[in-house]
């Protein structure tokens, strides 16, 4: 299991193995059955949490419709990152869809790693800005990309996901109406996708 | 615009206290940043950065008025409207070193304290603090980012006007109304029509 979390930190930042260590030595490993809440608004996040196996989705109700953020799957990072960020209460819901296995570390013990070791406070500053990014990304396709090109962008990006995924999510995820998802599905037929 | 070394002064003063907020730095520690740092200096009404052309630098304002947008079809959406002290870059472009999707254009005489991508990384590798006020610095921008991204999901498009006029008074005074419209995701029309709210005795 750490393995994975070595070869995900590898891309940011190479720890030697004392770094890794040490970094590993904060880890607690968490175990969720699926469609278990891990953190509802209102909770101050805990964890910053790296997907060893499974799938979480992130999401948040407008009104009576449920608002789906994040999919996040293995080798992925999942967190309420804005409160676990600043200490402020969620915004979010996360929920487990599969039976999960999570890497943890608090907030407490990330910091006093950060203080311990300047590479692993690059690795949290590099991390960080790539939160930044992604959610900078998506604000742009959302504004740029009509439906349809949002559909193709995704699946070309996650094919794995639309088999694992119930559709209601991913039509959520993407912001369309779950008829305009079933509609659109014809098009993987037309555009073979390859598998993870 | 002012040039006055004066006005320097006064923008460097407040960007040592901005970055404080963050980790505490003397005097001394400040200087140590400044060799990284680049005036740069633009006229009302100049795209700092086009579509398609690689960012190169972080900004920060010392003083004028910036907008970040963009072109979508035959409109531009009003992503960020920023003034004195207010960070702005195309970050996507200067992050991955990958062509702009956004433009930066001045809408005052502008100045700002520029850093390249290349001295960033340079600061990082050789000030220690450097690291730990960048991390800080980037979550507390994720923060913010995602408040705003709540907000506008979820705000009434009034409470969104009242929220920005109540916490931006001399941006509304600034800023040309099509581009606070566009930024708030709120109809020209519609914008016109909130502004009674504005008037005194109404908030």
């Amino acid at each position: 299991m750490l393995e994975l979390l070595r070869q995900y930190v590898t891309d940011y930042v190479a720890l030697t193995d004392e770094e890794f260590s040490l970094l590993a030595s904060k880890i607690i490993v968490r175990n969720f059955d699926k469609h278990v809440r891990l953190i509802q608004p209102g909770e101050v996040e805990r964890y910053m949490n790296f997907v060893v196996r499974g799938l979480v989705r992130t999401y948040f109700y407008k009104g009576r419709t449920e608002v789906v953020t994040v999919l996040a799957k293995e080798r992925e990072l999942i967190s309420a990152s804005a409160s676990f960020l600043s200490g402020e209460p969620s915004n979010y819901f996360i929920e487990t869809l599969e039976h999960t296995i999570l890497l943890s570390m608090t907030r407490e013990d990330l910091e006093e790693v950060y203080r311990l070791s300047p590479r692993v406070e690059r690795l949290g500053r590099l991390m960080t800005t790539q939160f930044v990014l992604i959610k900078e990304e998506w604000e742009h396709e959302y504004m740029r990309l009509d439906t349809r090109e949002r559909f193709i962008r995704f699946v070309e990006k996650n094919s794995g996901l639309v088999q694992r995924v119930p559709q209601k999510y991913l039509a959520s995820y993407l912001n369309m109406k779950p008829e305009t998802f079933s509609r659109l599905k014809h098009l993987l037929k037309k555009r073979p996708v390859q598998g993870r | 615009m002012t040039d006055s070394i004066a006005s320097y002064k006064a923008a460097l003063e407040g960007l040592h206290r901005y970055l404080s907020r963050y980790v505490p730095l003397s005097k001394q520690e400040f200087g140590h940043l400044l060799p990284y740092i680049e005036i740069r200096e633009f006229d009302k009404k100049v795209k700092v950065i086009d579509q398609g052309e690689i960012e190169r630098y972080l900004n920060v304002i010392a003083w004028g008025l910036v907008r970040k947008y963009l072109p979508v079809r035959n409109r531009e959406i009003t992503v960020q409207l920023a003034s004195e002290g207010h960070i702005i870059h195309s970050e996507l472009s200067f992050h991955y070193r990958t062509p702009s999707g956004s433009v930066i254009e001045t809408i005052e005489p502008t100045v700002f304290f520029s850093i390249s991508y290349d001295s960033l990384q340079e600061l990082y590798d050789l000030v220690p603090k450097a690291e730990r006020m960048g991390r800080l610095l980037i979550s507390d921008l994720y923060v913010r980012k995602d408040n705003r991204y709540f907000d506008q999901l979820l705000k009434s498009t009034r409470e969104r006007f009242l929220q920005y006029v109540r916490t931006h008074p001399q941006m509304v005074q600034r800023v040309p109304q099509k581009y606070i419209a566009s930024y708030l995701n709120i109809k020209p029309e519609t914008f016109s029509r909130l502004k009674h709210l504005m008037r005194p005795g109404r908030r």
